[in-house]
């Protein structure tokens, strides 16, 4: 466990010239550095990518970092930021239907039941605009408190608040609604 | 149409949250018992956050991420040929184009510049004679146009090599 005065200690190493005291901090905020970058893209890859690239450049620029926050929610900004101009160059990318690999499975019924619910609520989650839906899910990541959300998104603590609670309000309005109309095609 | 107040909504999220205290639990609790409405619509949010809270899994990266990363540690950041510093020169040497060209302007160097050009017609034959064309100059228009296209040169500049990487650098590594 690194404590925050640990942490500094390591910052300080690594302005000094240490390089490898670097890996002790990414190995340990490379999860949810990653985690937020695959919420915004959705794609492992790409997540991956931009999670490496926000660690490089926070490396490159540890001296903005003014000890003012935690060097986590420094760090997950520079990823939040890496992640989305990664989003605004994306182009979609076409799958053939060839290449796609289908599993069979023993278990099929549970698991298509599992993705139906799945399914539903990410149809409702398509309902609510980016931040709203990145908002809501920072939050139940329960790593980050709602100070730190608002502080990863670059946004004001009660516009996060508010945010996240229409948002859920939003979402069971969409899934009542969705879940209905499912009902009534049965 | 929503059953339940706008009030009524966030109290409800603020119980599953658990953010009231006991006094107010109880009200609410009394609430969802004395109303279909209120208790159906707590179950429609406690749906959405055992929803949320099943999908709320931190994903590991691939193995070899950290090493990943410490090997493009030396690979510095892809930086624009249109840098800080010359984007700053040749922001300044358009302004000061566009000031020179300005003052001679306004000093008349221009005024008597103007001309005709006298384009002949490229065949010549005996029977049909093509009128030749002929395109005025005026010297003083051409430099107000260079100077106009100068500025919009030192605008562009401007936001690209100056304003834009530091706005960027303030949303990417400041508070």
């Amino acid at each position: 466990m690194i404590t925050t005065e640990d942490e500094y200690a390591l910052i300080d190493k690594i302005l000094a010239g240490d390089r490898q005291a670097y890996a002790v901090l990414v190995d340990k905020y490379k999860n949810y550095a990653f985690t937020i970058a695959l919420k915004i893209l959705e794609r492992r890859p790409e997540a991956e990518e931009a999670a490496q690239d926000a660690f490089v450049k926070a490396f490159h620029h540890m001296r903005s970092f003014n000890r003012q926050a935690k060097f986590s929610t420094w760090l997950y900004r520079i990823v939040f930021n890496t992640a989305i101009s990664y989003k605004r160059k994306k182009r979609p990318v076409f799958q053939s239907i060839e290449n796609s690999i289908v599993e069979y499975s023993e278990h099929a019924d549970q698991k298509m039941e599992r993705d139906d619910k799945q399914l539903f609520v990410a149809k409702a989650m398509n309902c609510l605009n980016e931040a709203d839906r990145l908002s809501i899910q920072l939050f139940y990541l329960q790593e980050f408190s709602l100070d730190e959300v608002a502080e990863i998104l670059g946004q004001n603590l009660n516009t996060i608040k508010v945010r996240v609670h229409r948002a859920r309000q939003r979402l069971a309005d969409e899934l009542t609604k969705i879940l209905k109309q499912e009902a009534l095609t049965l | 149409m929503k059953m339940v107040s706008q009030e009524m909504e966030d109290q409800l999220l603020r119980y599953l949250d658990g953010e009231l205290n006991a006094t107010e639990s109880k009200v609410i609790e009394r609430k969802i018992m004395m109303s279909s409405d209120v208790s159906t619509r707590l179950e429609e949010l406690r749906l959405v956050r055992s929803f949320l809270m099943n999908r709320a899994r931190v994903e590991a990266p691939s193995k070899n991420f950290t090493q990943k990363v410490m090997n493009d540690l030396d690979v510095l950041p892809a930086r624009s040929t249109a840098s800080f510093r010359n984007g700053l020169l040749i922001l300044i040497g358009s302004i000061l184009v566009s000031v020179i060209a300005l003052v001679l302007l306004s000093a008349g160097v221009f005024d008597s510049t103007t001309t005709q050009f006298v384009v002949g017609s490229p065949l010549k034959n005996n029977w049909f004679a093509f009128p030749s064309l002929r395109i005025p100059f005026n010297g003083k228009m051409f430099v107000n146009g260079i100077v106009f296209l100068n500025l919009a040169l030192a605008f562009v500049l401007l936001d690209r090599t100056v304003l834009k990487p530091l706005f960027q650098k303030r949303t990417f590594f400041e508070y």
